[in-house]
């Protein structure tokens, strides 16, 4: 078969750059690994653990709060099992939908591993072992990431688990333990503090979520504890076995005090790397650099028809970057110049409460010796969180000393992952603290508490406070 | 229960400190061992620590000279504020640092308003605030720079306080106008005041941004798709931001694909076809206006003449080394030419008179206006007495004007009064013009370039380097006698430069 464009990964990156392209009038192939759609993402990423999120959510708020609510109800019990089953329900549905699109955008899905033949030719070896051979103009490599293990302890999927495991237990642990205080740790280690589990966070570093403003990694250890998380920030782990009915961890602090868990399952979310394997990169002369497709500022290998995106090359590993560079790919290809502005892709980290952010962070604002003014405003002084009993959390904004432009923006707290798009826009536009303060932001609701951080930096004036 | 603390005895022959800075407020809770003031003695400065926790109470101000042993403030026990401190504790907003007294409003209001700069000078302009809206000002401080038709000059405030601007940048203003209002306070704000001491009242000015020519995402891809930089469109969004539209319309300078059609292609559509629209200058305004009441009421006309520029070019190469050693000015033809107009403005008093009303004003001085344009404009500073003053007093004083103009400092008083002007259209390679009269003077001289021409001289065809002159005059009061023996004279004297010297 020729095409115009094969893409390579069904991923959150590849699928939009799929049917962008097919908008754009391109006959285009996608090739995926797996029996599913929608890569990391749709499958063991974000959507199942945000519906793992939301039911111990649920869990934890039947069980503490609704009496405070006024709803008095037998203490409530968590089925795992159900928990797992609605969670696999959302994934297959929204795996279903990609399946769909690939269809109404008259897509060619092939299943199997693709590899190069050479820059026009792919191979796609198929899981009962029959083979097909493709041609094309051009190639988007989508691969993605998969979780790093420890080096001297492997994932065995069964008491050393990665997050893809993690969102299939059978049962609740009664003592979670997560290796890496990031994104992926909080989220997953968060659901099991929610639903029972003892959960212990073991991290390298003195903060969590390390690469987001510091402010918000204190603010999320704060919420973290009050849920009864503990935290051993400052450790290296040195050692971590499978017992096999238990996992023994062990750690050092700086001064070498050694430390001991035992849990039964212990998850390691240390990071995750760029996934390339099988994909004959050395038939088209593509050498990786630490683990990732080198790629030029239009994301084109040193290949001219053959391009990267997403987890695979560099930048933040988040489905909505990789979401973008497909778009950017795919237009490229129509003789478009779309851009992309790294520095305002959001990160979000799926904790209740959420923390998301856009921008510098205080700390980069520091290290470039820029002159900024920093406006702050807590949801414990906004209407709207009272009323929800969503009192965790607060709005940073960062801005120019000079111009009052908005150079970062951080939340922590209810709703953050919807509101930091208002964020984005508003920095998109270049948009003062002051041009902000004076946009009408409807009562009540979080986003009051953008406003409120925004007047707190344009003249330290807000006005609940 | 308040402990007192007392200045420590320092030294030997020391008897008396200065506080020197107050690093606590009076109010706040200090620690143990920390540093609550800077104290100065005549032979050094050290530190003074609280000798217990407590609430500070300040007895001597910062600047006082207290003598060893005397209290200087009190600690007060405890943790919680006394009802003394809350107000301090309050104003966070005003006191940050210790530095500064504490600023009270007195409630009066200062109104600025245009003064009167000059005799002719009906409006001004404010060109530029150096002082923002909100920000405290001190008395004579500069706050703004404000330009009249003829010069630049500085707005110093009329008091300490706050400044609240009335006229914006580039607004125009008939003398005594109000600039602007200063809400006089007394002491200043710490120079780290926080923002709040000074809310801004202004939004942000619409027409001028920091983000001025920035495209919103959909523009910078339409843009560069049209290949057409971002600062070569003109931005009608907020703040000057470039909206979709604003790409959607802007049109690349050059066309890529010439259209193709059977007709001769018109040659002009290659180029650019924007236009831009720019409030004038008070200056260009005034220029303007008095060129076109010149025409109309003299009656102007110009006469010609041509001079040898040989034996003044001969005279300067010989000297002007020499000239440029003993007076640190290097010797042009300026100072020639001022001085041969002089000699000849003696001669024929009535080009250095002008009219005024139904009487003429003769001048038994020669002031010659010297044109000099500047980036602003054309400018015309004064040499006064120009006829007593030497060649070489004559070229610093061109010298001197010439860059107080550039720099737009020339005073009104050097720019009036002129009884004649010299303009030199030459420096731009000007060869013939016919200037027009610097009113209300009578006649204006106009120098042109140097330029090597045949000419007949004694039967015979040489080249010579010869200027073309160009006096311009009010006939109402020059004759055409007058003017033409005037121009030739000065022709005459440039050609024989010795006629200068012995004033023949």
């Amino acid at each position: 078969m020729q095409y115009n464009v094969i893409v390579i990964g069904s991923g959150p990156g590849g699928y939009v750059a799929a049917i962008r392209c097919a908008q754009l009038g391109f006959k285009t192939a996608i090739i995926e690994k797996y029996s599913t759609l929608g890569g990391t993402c749709l499958n063991v990423g974000c959507i199942p653990s945000k519906a793992l999120l939301d039911s111990s959510e649920h869990f934890h708020n039947a069980a503490h709060t609704f009496k405070e609510h006024g709803i008095d109800i037998p203490m409530p019990k968590v089925n795992l099992t159900q928990m797992i089953k609605r969670k696999s329900e959302v994934v297959k549905q929204t795996c279903d939908g990609i399946v769909f699109l690939m269809k109404k955008n008259k897509i060619d899905v092939h299943t199997g591993v693709g590899s190069f033949v050479d820059k026009n030719t792919i191979n796609v070896k198929s899981a009962d072992g029959k083979e097909t051979t493709l041609t094309t103009e051009k190639v988007i490599i989508a691969t993605g990431s998969k979780p790093t293990p420890l080096p001297f302890a492997p994932f065995d999927k069964k008491r050393i688990i990665s997050s893809t495991e993690a969102l299939e237990l059978k049962e609740v642990p009664k003592h979670f333990i997560v290796v890496g205080g990031g994104v992926i740790g909080m989220e997953l280690g968060s659901v099991f503090a929610r639903i029972g589990s003892k959960v212990s966070v073991v991290e390298f570093l003195d903060s969590l979520i390390p690469t987001m403003d510091g402010t918000m990694g204190k603010e999320l250890l704060k919420s973290a504890k009050k849920l009864g998380m503990d935290f051993y920030l400052g450790h290296k782990v040195t050692a971590l076995e499978n017992k096999g009915k238990e996992v023994l961890l062990k750690a050092e602090d700086k001064s070498g005090k050694v430390l001991e868990l035992k849990g039964d399952y212990c998850l390691v979310s240390i990071g995750r790397k760029p996934y390339t394997d099988g994909l004959g990169l050395e038939k088209v002369g593509i050498e990786l650099n630490r683990g990732q497709v080198p790629v030029d500022n239009h994301l084109k290998t040193k290949v001219d028809t053959i391009y990267a995106i997403g987890d695979v090359v560099r930048g933040a590993m988040l489905a909505h970057k990789a979401e973008e560079e497909g778009t950017l790919v795919a237009e490229q290809f129509a003789g478009q110049k779309p851009h992309i502005n790294y520095l305002l892709i959001p990160g979000v980290v799926y904790t209740w409460p959420e923390v998301a952010s856009v921008g510098y962070t205080e700390e980069q604002l520091k290290a470039d010796g820029k002159s900024y003014k920093v406006g702050s405003f807590p949801y414990k002084a906004l209407g709207r969180a009272r009323a929800s009993m969503d009192l965790d959390g607060l709005v940073k904004i960062l801005a120019d000393k000079n111009t009052d432009e908005i150079l970062g923006i951080h939340i922590i707290g209810a709703r953050a992952a919807d509101m930091i798009a208002s964020g984005v826009t508003a920095m998109e536009f270049r948009a003062s603290a002051e041009d902000v303060s004076r946009m009408s932001h409807a009562h009540p609701t979080y986003m009051e508490a953008v406003k409120e951080a925004c007047l707190a930096a344009t003249a330290n004036r807000p006005i609940h406070m | 229960m308040a402990q007192q603390i007392k200045v420590p005895v320092v030294g030997e022959s020391i008897t008396e400190v200065t506080i020197a800075n107050w690093l606590k407020k009076d109010g706040d809770v200090v620690k143990m061992d920390e540093v609550i003031a800077e104290l100065e003695s005549d032979k050094a400065t050290f530190e003074l620590t609280a000798p217990q926790a407590g609430i500070l109470k300040i007895k001597k101000q910062q600047g006082a000279v207290v003598p060893v042993g005397e209290v200087i403030c009190e600690l007060a026990d405890g943790g919680q504020a006394t009802p003394n401190s809350k107000p301090e504790v309050k104003s966070n907003s005003i006191v940050s640092t210790p530095t500064a007294q504490p600023m009270k409003s007195t409630d009066g209001i200062k109104e600025m308003k245009v003064p009167t700069v000059g005799e002719s000078i009906t409006e001004v302009t404010i060109s530029t605030w150096l002082k923002k809206d909100g920000d405290f000002v001190k008395l004579d401080e500069v706050i703004a720079e404000v330009e009249s038709d003829k010069a630049t000059f500085e707005l110093p405030a009329e008091a300490n306080g706050i400044l609240r601007i009335i006229a914006t940048e580039k607004t125009t203003l008939p003398i005594g106008g109000l600039i602007c209002k200063i809400e006089i306070t007394e002491g200043a704000p710490a120079s780290t005041a926080p923002v709040a001491s000074a809310p801004t009242i202004a939004p942000v000015s619409s027409d001028k941004s920091y983000a001025a020519g920035h495209p919103s995402p959909t523009a910078a891809k339409i843009l560069d798709e049209k290949g057409i930089p971002a600062n070569q469109v003109q931005g009608s969004g907020v703040g000057g931001r470039i909206t979709q539209a604003d790409a959607t319309n802007a049109t690349p300078a050059k066309e890529t694909k010439p259209a193709a059609s059977t007709t001769p292609p018109a040659i002009a559509s290659g180029g650019s076809r924007n236009k831009r629209n720019e409030k004038m200058t008070s200056l260009r305004k005034t220029i303007a206006r008095r060129l076109v009441a010149v025409k109309n009421e003299t009656a102007m006309l110009t006469t010609f003449n041509e001079v040898d520029m040989r034996p003044v070019m001969d005279l300067r190469s010989k000297y002007k080394d020499k000239f440029k050693e003993k007076y640190g000015v290097g010797l042009g033809f300026m100072s020639f030419f001022t001085k041969a107009v002089c000699a000849a403005l003696n001669e024929f008093p009535a080009v250095n008179a002008s009219i005024n009303g139904d009487e003429i004003i003769y001048h038994d001085y020669c002031d010659i206006s010297i044109a000099v344009s500047t980036p602003r404009g054309l400018v015309v500073p004064v040499i006064r007495n120009a006829e007593a003053l030497t060649m070489n007093q004559i070229e610093a004083e061109i010298a001197r004007l010439a860059t107080r103009g550039r720099d737009g400092k020339l005073s009104i008083d050097e720019m009036s009064g002129g009884t004649f002007t010299i303009t030199n259209g030459g420096v731009f390679g000007s060869m013939l013009s016919t200037p027009i009269i610097n009113a209300p003077q009578s006649a204006i001289l106009g120098m042109h370039n140097i330029v090597e021409r045949p000419i007949a001289l004694k039967g015979e065809v040489v080249i010579r380097p010869i200027m073309y002159l160009a006096l311009s005059y009010d006939h109402r009061i020059v004759d055409g006698r007058e003017s033409v023996s005037f121009l030739v004279k000065v022709k005459e004297m440039l050609e024989d430069p010795g006629r200068l010297i012995l004033g023949v």
